[in-house]
C-alpha cells in the first residue's frame, strides 16, 4: 500500500457541495455534518488511489493472503454507490454487506462502524449522495487467490466477531469522555490499526473492556503504537493536552506523526473540532496500561550515548546517526520539538517492535499539512542511502541510546520491511 | 564538447536565430586533423581595430587607462585587471586564462585583479563555439592563442611607449613583472607610468608569441586566483547576490512535464508573516517573502491545482518502450566503412547486445537561482551563467526591451556540468520579477532543482560485432537511439538526421576496424526536457564502445589491454596513454576473490585518456572502488595541477553516475527529490585517483569532461572482472545484489 | 525575536522560531558564505559551528540556538584549527567550484579540534556528510592530513 505518497496531497477542500443538490431539497447543514463525519472516519485515505480521484477507490491494501483494492464510494450509479438506499448504505457500513449481498473484507472497519449512530449514518449518507462528486471508475478485483477469495466464510466471521450494537453511552462518565469513546471505538476506527488482530484478522478487542484494545499492532510494515496508558510505549507520559495538540497539528513535545499516521492527521484529525479531540484525549487517558507492567519507567540519560559520539568510529550505529540523523534529532536525541521529533523517550522509538522505526528510516514520511500549512520539516527517506545492515545498526543504536532498554534489530528485520513497503522505484 | 558541438554552436548562432546574432561573427576556421586535434587560425577582435579607443571606450572609463582589447585593463597605478571571457565554475579558467595573458603581458599572476566579462559577443565570443559560451571543455583550446596574443599586444604597446619615451629601439627593451627595462641605459618604467602614452598608440597588426620553450608561467602549477575567497566565505556565487531591498522567492513548477498551473488558492499563504506576494507564471507559482524561509513556508500553505496535461500518466517504462520500438527501424547513417553486414555473416564468432543509459540530473551543488529587477530603467540580472548573451537576449525578448537595457551581472558558478548552458531559470525569474516591485531572488529548492532539471537523455544502444578466427573484430554495427539535444540547441548541425553529439566517439572509433556501420535514430522522451551533461556525447558513446570492446576481448579470450593495443594503431597517442596507464597500474597482477580490474580508453575533446580501475564487490553486491589510475595526453598544459584536479573530479562525477544515478518518471513526474534519493559519492566511498600527465607538444586538449566520459566503462569492466556480470544498463544500482 | 550570537556579534532577529539558522544568517544578517544545498541536512553545504560542534544550519531552528556561540566560515579563520585548515586547503589546491567548500572547511575544522591527528576512519566519519560535486575528496583528505601534520 502506498497510502503515504499520494493521499496527503488530497485535502478535503476538493470536495464541494455542487453535486446533486438540485435533485431534492437537501439540507445543506446535514450534508456538511456528513462531510465532517466522513473526515472523522477518514474515508478518503483508503478510498482514494495515489494520483486518483477522491473516493473513487483503487488503493491496494496488503493482506496476508493477497492485495485487495478499496472500492469506489462516490455516488456514481454504475461503478460507485449511487444506487444505494440509506439502509443499504448503513448495512454496508455497519455490517460489511454490500448492496448485492456480498460480504466486504474486514479491512473495511465495519466492526468499528457498527458503533456509529443512526443519525450519523444518515448525515454520512447525505454527504456521500450529495456532497461527493461522482466518478465513473470500476472497482478492481482482489488479488486474493482461490480458494481464499471465497467470501461466504465472512458471514461466519461476522457471526463470531461482529458486535452489532451501536455505541451505548456510559452514564458514569461525562459527555466529553463518552464523545471520545464513541469516536475512538466507532467512526475514528483507531483500533483498526492500533488493536492487535487475532488469527482470523479480527481485532482482539473493540472497546476498553478488553486489555488488547489499542495496545498496538503491526500492519503492513508499520507498528501502530500502543495508545493505552503504558508509561514507556503508550501514552502514559502524555497529557490530554499533548494528545490534543498531536492530533490537531501532527506533533507535540514527545513525538511527531510519521508514516500512515501522517495521512490520518492530514485527512482527518487536523480538521476535527477541539471538543471532539478533547473527548478523544479524555477517553484515551482513562485506558490503563497493560504492556509495560514489568518495565521500569523510562528515565532520560544521555551519558553513555555521548561517550559513543566521542569515538564514533568504534560504534557504527552512532557513526551513521552522526552522519544522517544528528542535524535534526540531535546528539541528545531531543530534536527540536515540535518541529523536529524527539527520539529519546518517544513511544514510537521505544516500541519493542522496530517495524515503524525501520520503515520511517527507509521510506521517510509524507508531508504533514495541518490547518492548510505544510509542516516546516519532513522526514526524508533513506532506502537509497543505507543498506539493511546499516539501517539495522542505526535502529539498534536508537533502541539503546539515551537509556532506551531495547534489544538490537537485525538486518533480516530490515530486509523484511524493505520488501514489504517497496518504494515507488 | 567536441568538434561536433563546436561546429553546431557556430552554425546555430550565425545561421539560425540566436538572441544576438547580429554581433556574432565566426573568426575562426576550425579543422580537425587526422588524429582529431584542432588547428585554428584566429584573429583577436582587437587586432582588427586600428584605434583602441572606439572599441573599448566602455572599458576605459574615458581616460588614462590602457585597454587595447577586451581582456586587459591597466590603470595609471599599474593595477592590471583581467576580464574573463569564460565563467569560472570550478574548472580553473580564472587561473589558466590569466596565466595565458600574464605569460605574454609579463606581469606577476598574483597581482592581477579579475572581472567577469559583461555580455558582449563582439568582444567575448569564443572562436570555437561562435558565441560567448563557456562549455564543452573548449576554453583553453579556444583561448590558447588569442589570450597570449592579447597579452602580447598589450605588452608590445607598453614596451613601444617606453622605447619612444627613451628614444631607443623597442627591440632593445623588454618587460618583466610589470616593468619595462632598457638594460643598456639602466632605465626602467613601470606599466602604470606608461599607460597614458601606450593608450595613444595604434594597436599592432601582428605580434610574435613566445616559443613554448620560453614559457615561464604556462606549464607551471601556479596557485589558483579564485580559491582564497572560496576558503573564507567571501567568494560570491549567483545565489549570494544581494541588491538593495532584495525580496526572496521560492517557486513550485508543475510536477508533470508539459503541465500548467490551473489555479491556486493563496488566501492562507498571504496571511503568513513575511509573505509579501504570490506570483503566477505559466507553469509555476512563486511566493515572494522578505526572506527565503518565509517564501518557502508560504509555498507550503498554497492550495495548488495543476493542469497536468497529456503527460500525466507517462512513466519511464513507456519512454524506454518508445526507444525499443524505434530501434527496430534503421536510422540516419553516421558512419559507413566497408560492409559490416556481409562481414558479420562471414564472421567466426558474433556478439549482439544492448546497452541502456538513464536520464541523469546535473545536481550542481548551487541550486538554480536567479535574481532580477525589472524597472523603468531596464532590467538587471544577477546570475551565474555559461551563456550570458543568450540569457540577456531572452530577458530582452520577454520584456520586449532593447537588449542594451538588460544588464547581466555574471557570478561564480557553484557547479555547471551543462546545467548553466540553459536559460530556463533566467526566463522563469524574469517572468516572476516582472510582477514584483524591486529586485527578487528566485531560488529553487533542491527538490525543484532535481525534478525540473533538463536531463541527460535516456539512450538505448544496440551493437553487434563479428570476430575472425583470431578474435579480431571484422564487423561492427551500432545503432544509437535517443534524444537529440543538438536538434534543440543547434539545429543546423543535425545534418541528414545525424546528431553529431549523440554519435560522438561511436562514429569515430580509435580502433582499426575494416567494416563499420553506425546509425542514429532520434526519439524524444515526450515532454521530458533534455540537455547536455558533463562529457556530453563522449560520456554516452565511450561507455558503450569501451564496454563492448571489452566484451569482444572476453569473447576472443584475449586480455582486454592487449586486445585494445592490437587495434589502436590508428591512434598512437591513445595507444601511448593506454600503455602508460597500464604500466602505472597493477594490470596483470593477480586479484583476490571479489576483486576486479577494468580498463577503458577515450579520445575526445582533443584529449587522449586511459583509465584502469580496481574494485571490490562484496557479497551484498556493493561496489567499492579501490583505485583509479589514469594517463592523460591533453597536449600542452597551461596549469598541470588544474588538469590533474579536473581528471580527479571528472572521475568522481562519472563514478557517482555509474554507481548510483538515474532519474525515473512515474505519473509524469520525476521520482527523485534530493540527495537522499539521488545519491552522491561521498568521502568514505571516494577512491585514490592517480593521474599521470603525458608530456606533449601538441595543441592543448580539453580537460573538464574527459575524466567523466572515460571512467564509466572502466568501472563496469572492472565489475565484470570481479563478478562475471556484465553491466549493460546503468546505473549499477542494485544489479549486483544476489 | 531571537538573539543570535554569530561570530562574536549579537544579532536580534525578528523571525519565527522554526526558521532554520541558515536563512537567518544568509537573508537577514547577510553573511552569504554559508551555503544552501539541500535543505534536509544531507549535503553539508550549510555547515556551521554551534559551540564548536559542526552542524547543519539548514534544519536548525533558531529557537534551538538562542544564547549559543555560532561560528560561520567568515570567522572560522580566527581559530587555530580554522587557520590551519584554510591554509592547507589553499596549499593542496582543494577547491574547484568552491560552493560546498565553506561547509567542507567547517566540518574539517571541527574534526581537527576534536581529533588533532585524525586517521582515515575519523576523516571519513567527519567528512562523509559533506557532498562535493566537483569531486575534491582526495584533496580534502590530503589537506586535512597536511593541516594535522603542520599542527594547530
Amino acid at each position: 500500500m502506498n497510502l503515504a505518497s499520494g493521499l496527503m496531497k488530497l485535502g478535503l477542500s476538493v470536495i464541494t457541495f455542487t453535486y446533486s443538490l438540485s435533485v431534492f431539497a437537501v439540507n445543506l447543514a446535514e450534508v456538511k455534518k456528513g462531510e465532517y463525519l466522513a473526515r472523522v472516519g477518514d474515508c478518503i485515505s483508503c478510498h482514494t488511489a495515489p494520483h486518483g480521484k477522491p473516493y473513487a477507490g483503487g488503493l491496494p491494501m496488503l493482506t496476508p493472503v493477497g492485495a485487495i483494492y478499496t472500492t469506489n464510494i462516490t455516488p456514481d450509479a454504475e461503478t460507485g454507490i449511487g444506487r444505494y438506499t440509506e439502509s443499504e448504505f448503513a448495512h454496508a457500513l455497519r455490517r460489511g454487506v454490500a448492496k448485492d449481498g456480498h460480504h466486504l473484507y474486514p479491512a473495511m472497519p465495519y466492526p468499528s462502524y457498527a458503533k456509529v449512530s443512526d443519525a450519523d449514518i444518515h448525515y454520512l449518507y447525505l454527504y456521500f449522495m450529495h456532497g461527493v462528486k461522482p466518478v465513473r471508475q470500476s472497482n478492481k478485483a482482489s488479488e486474493i487467490p482461490w480458494p481464499l477469495n471465497y467470501r461466504f466464510p465472512l458471514a461466519v466471521w461476522n457471526r463470531i466477531f461482529l458486535d452489532k450494537q451501536t455505541y451505548q453511552a456510559d452514564a458514569s462518565k461525562d459527555a466529553s469522555w463518552n464523545r471520545g469513546a464513541y469516536l475512538v471505538q466507532g467512526l475514528g476506527h483507531c483500533g483498526a490499526c492500533h488493536t492487535p488482530r487475532g488469527l482470523a484478522f479480527q481485532e482482539k478487542g473493540l472497546t476498553h473492556a478488553s486489555d488488547h484494545f489499542l495496545s498496538g499492532e503491526t500492519l503492513e510494515g508499520w507498528s501502530a503504537t500502543n495508545l493505552r496508558g503504558d508509561h514507556n510505549t503508550g501514552l502514559g507520559r502524555w497529557s490530554e493536552a499533548d494528545i490534543l495538540v498531536y492530533l490537531k497539528s501532527g506533533a507535540n513535545q514527545h513525538s511527531s506523526a510519521f508514516g500512515t499516521m501522517t495521512t490520518v492527521i492530514n485527512n482527518s484529525t487536523e480538521g476535527m473540532t477541539t471538543e471532539d479531540l478533547s473527548g478523544i484525549a479524555t477517553y484515551l487517558k482513562t485506558i490503563k496500561g497493560t504492556n509495560d507492567k514489568h518495565q521500569k519507567p523510562y528515565q532520560y540519560d544521555p551519558n553513555a550515548t555521548q561517550a559513543q559520539f566521542k569515538t564514533v568510529t568504534s560504534y557504527p550505529g552512532a557513526r551513521l546517526y552522526q552522519q544522517y540523523c544528528v542535524a535534526c534529532h540531535g546528539q541528545d536525541g531531543k530534536g527540536v520539538a515540535p518541529y523536529l521529533s524527539p527520539l529519546a523517550g518517544n513511544p514510537a522509538v521505544m516500541d519493542p517492535d522496530p517495524s515503524s522505526l525501520i520503515n520511517v528510516i527507509l521510506n521517510g514520511s509524507p508531508q504533514l499539512k495541518a490547518q492548510g500549512v505544510a509542516a516546516p520539516f519532513n522526514m526524508p527517506k533513506f532506502r537509497h542511502m543505507l543498506n539493511d545492515t546499516e539501517v539495522a545498526q542505526l535502529v539498534s543504536f536508537m533502541q539503546t541510546a539515551w537509556n532506551h532498554p531495547l534489544e538490537a534489530t537485525s538486518a533480516q528485520d530490515v530486509a523484511k520491511i524493505r520488501k514489504l513497503a517497496p518504494s515507488a522505484h | 564538447m567536441s568538434q561536433g558541438l563546436i561546429q553546431a554552436l557556430a552554425d546555430q548562432y550565425t545561421v539560425a536565430n540566436p538572441p544576438r546574432r547580429q554581433f556574432l561573427k565566426i573568426a575562426a576556421s576550425v579543422s580537425a586533423t587526422a588524429a582529431g586535434g584542432m588547428v585554428l587560425s584566429i584573429s583577436l577582435p582587437a587586432l582588427s581595430q586600428s584605434k583602441q579607443t572606439q572599441a573599448y571606450s566602455e572599458l576605459d572609463n574615458g581616460k588614462g587607462v590602457l585597454a587595447p582589447n577586451g581582456f586587459i585593463r591597466i590603470d595609471k597605478t599599474g593595477e592590471v585587471t583581467m576580464i574573463m571571457p569564460k565563467v569560472e565554475m570550478g574548472q580553473g579558467v580564472y587561473t589558466s586564462i590569466p596565466m595565458l595573458l600574464a605569460e605574454e603581458l609579463e606581469v606577476d599572476l598574483h597581482t592581477v585583479k579579475l572581472e567577469h566579462a559583461p555580455p558582449n559577443e563582439k568582444l567575448y565570443a569564443d572562436a570555437l563555439l561562435g558565441a560567448q559560451v563557456t562549455g564543452g571543455s573548449t576554453s583553453i583550446r579556444a583561448l590558447w592563442e588569442p589570450m597570449r596574443q592579447a597579452g602580447a599586444v598589450c605588452r608590445s604597446l607598453l614596451v613601444t611607449a617606453a622605447a619612444q619615451k627613451w628614444k631607443v629601439a623597442a627591440a632593445s627593451c623588454y618587460a618583466k613583472s610589470g616593468v619595462v627595462y632598457h638594460d643598456a641605459s639602466r632605465r626602467t618604467l613601470s606599466y602604470g607610468a606608461l599607460v597614458a602614452a601606450a593608450s595613444q598608440l595604434p594597436v599592432p597588426k601582428s605580434v610574435v608569441l613566445k616559443d613554448p620553450k620560453d614559457f615561464k608561467l604556462i606549464g607551471t602549477s601556479a596557485k589558483r586566483l579564485d580559491t582564497p575567497d572560496k576558503a573564507n566565505g567571501q567568494a560570491k556565487f549567483g545565489i549570494d547576490a544581494r541588491p538593495n531591498n532584495v525580496k526572496f522567492a521560492v517557486i513550485a513548477t508543475c510536477p508533470v512535464f508539459g503541465g500548467k498551473l490551473a489555479s491556486v488558492d493563496d488566501s492562507r499563504a498571504l496571511t503568513m508573516p513575511s509573505v509579501l506576494q504570490v506570483v503566477k507564471v505559466d507553469n509555476a507559482v512563486a511566493v515572494i517573502g522578505t526572506n527565503t524561509w518565509a517564501a518557502k513556508r508560504g509555498l507550503g500553505a498554497l492550495e495548488i491545482t495543476w493542469d497536468e496535461g497529456k503527460s500525466a500518466a507517462v512513466n519511464t517504462r513507456d519512454l524506454i518502450q518508445d526507444l525499443r520500438e524505434a530501434a527496430k527501424k534503421p536510422g540516419a547513417v553516421a558512419k559507413k566503412t566497408g560492409n559490416a553486414a556481409s562481414a558479420y555473416k562471414k564472421a567466426d564468432k558474433t556478439l549482439s547486445v544492448e546497452y541502456e543509459q538513464p536520464f541523469l540530473a546535473h545536481a550542481t551543488m548551487e541550486p538554480m537561482n536567479c535574481t532580477v529587477e525589472v524597472s523603468a530603467f531596464g532590467c538587471d540580472i544577477w546570475v551565474g551563467t555559461q551563456i550570458p548573451t543568450f540569457a540577456q537576449g531572452m530577458a530582452a525578448k520577454i520584456l520586449n526591451m532593447p537588449v542594451e537595457k538588460v544588464r547581466l551581472h555574471n557570478f561564480l558558478i557553484g557547479g555547471g556540468f551543462g546545467r548553466r548552458l540553459e536559460f530556463d531559470g533566467v526566463v522563469q525569474a524574469v517572468k516572476v520579477a516582472k510582477q514584483v516591485k524591486g529586485p527578487v531572488k528566485v531560488i529553487w529548492t533542491r527538490e525543484e532543482d532535481i525534478q525540473h532539471d533538463m536531463f541527460r537523455p535516456y539512450y538505448f544502444d544496440r551493437i553487434s560485432a563479428g570476430l575472425d578466427a583470431q578474435g579480431k573484430p571484422v564487423a561492427w554495427s551500432h545503432r544509437i537511439v535517443g534524444s537529440s539535444i543538438m536538434a534543440r540547441f543547434a539545429p543546423p548541425l543535425v545534418k541528414n538526421g545525424v546528431d553529431p553529439d549523440a554519435v560522438e566517439v561511436s562514429a569515430e572509433l580509435p580502433y582499426a576496424l575494416p567494416n563499420v556501420y553506425v546509425d542514429y535514430v532520434r526519439v524524444e522522451p515526450r515532454d521530458v526536457p533534455t540537455a547536455f551533461w558533463r562529457g556530453v556525447g563522449p560520456t554516452r558513446g565511450t561507455f558503450v564502445v569501451e564496454s563492448f570492446i571489452d566484451e569482444l576481448a572476453h569473447l576472443a579470450h584475449i586480455d582486454p589491454v592487449k586486445y585494445r593495443l592490437d587495434l589502436l594503431s590508428p591512434s598512437p597517442r591513445l595507444k601511448n596513454a593506454l600503455q602508460t596507464a597500464v604500466s602505472k597500474s597493477d594490470w596483470g597482477k593477480p586479484l583476490a576473490k571479489g576483486q576486479g580490474r577494468g580498463v577503458s580508453v577515450m579520445h575526445a575533446f582533443g584529449t587522449f585518456l586511459a583509465m584502469v580501475v580496481d574494485v571490490t564487490v562484496n557479497d551484498q553486491g556493493e561496489v567499492k572502488i579501490n583505485r583509479v589510475v589514469s594517463a592523460v595526453d591533453c597536449g600542452m598544459t597551461v596549469n598541470p595541477d588544474t588538469v590533474i584536479a579536473q581528471i580527479q573530479g571528472g572521475v568522481i562525477f562519472g563514478l557517482t553516475a555509474v554507481l548510483f544515478n538515474e532519474i525515473t518518471i512515474e505519473h509524469g513526474r520525476v521520482q527523485q527529490t534530493n540527495f537522499n534519493d539521488y545519491r552522491m559519492l561521498r568521502m568514505n566511498e571516494s577512491p585514490a585517483i592517480d593521474v599521470h600527465l603525458i608530456k606533449s607538444a601538441e595543441a592543448p586538449g580539453g580537460i573538464g569532461e574527459p575524466g567523466t566520459a572515460a571512467i564509466g566503462a572502466a568501472l563496469t569492466n572492472a565489475v565484470f572482472s570481479a563478478t562475471g556480470k556484465r553491466i549493460r544498463k546503468l546505473p549499477i544500482g542494485q544489479q549486483l545484489k544476489a | 525575536m531571537a538573539t543570535l550570537n554569530i561570530n562574536g556579534t549579537t544579532h536580534q532577529v525578528d523571525a519565527p522560531d522554526d526558521m532554520p539558522l541558515l536563512w537567518a544568517i544568509r537573508d537577514i544578517i547577510g553573511l552569504t558564505g554559508t551555503k544552501f544545498g539541500c535543505g534536509i541536512a544531507q549535503c553539508g553545504a550549510c555547515t556551521i559551528h554551534v559551540d564548536g560542534q559542526a552542524t547543519r544550519s539548514c534544519v536548525l531552528p533558531i529557537s534551538a540556538v538562542s544564547g549559543k556561540k555560532i561560528t560561520t566560515i567568515e570567522a572560522v579563520g580566527e581559530t587555530a584549527a580554522g587557520q590551519s585548515i584554510q591554509k592547507a586547503w589553499l596549499d593542496q589546491e582543494v577547491m574547484q567550484c568552491g560552493y560546498c567548500q565553506s561547509g567542507q572547511i567547517m566540518s574539517a575544522c571541527a574534526l581537527l579540534s576534536q581529533h588533532p591527528q585524525p586517521n582515515d576512519a575519523q576523516i571519513d566519519a567527519a567528512m562523509s556528510g559533506n557532498i562535493c560535486r566537483c569531486g575534491t575528496y582526495p584533496r580534502i583528505r590530503a589537506a586535512i592530513k597536511l593541516a594535522a601534520k603542520e599542527g594547530v
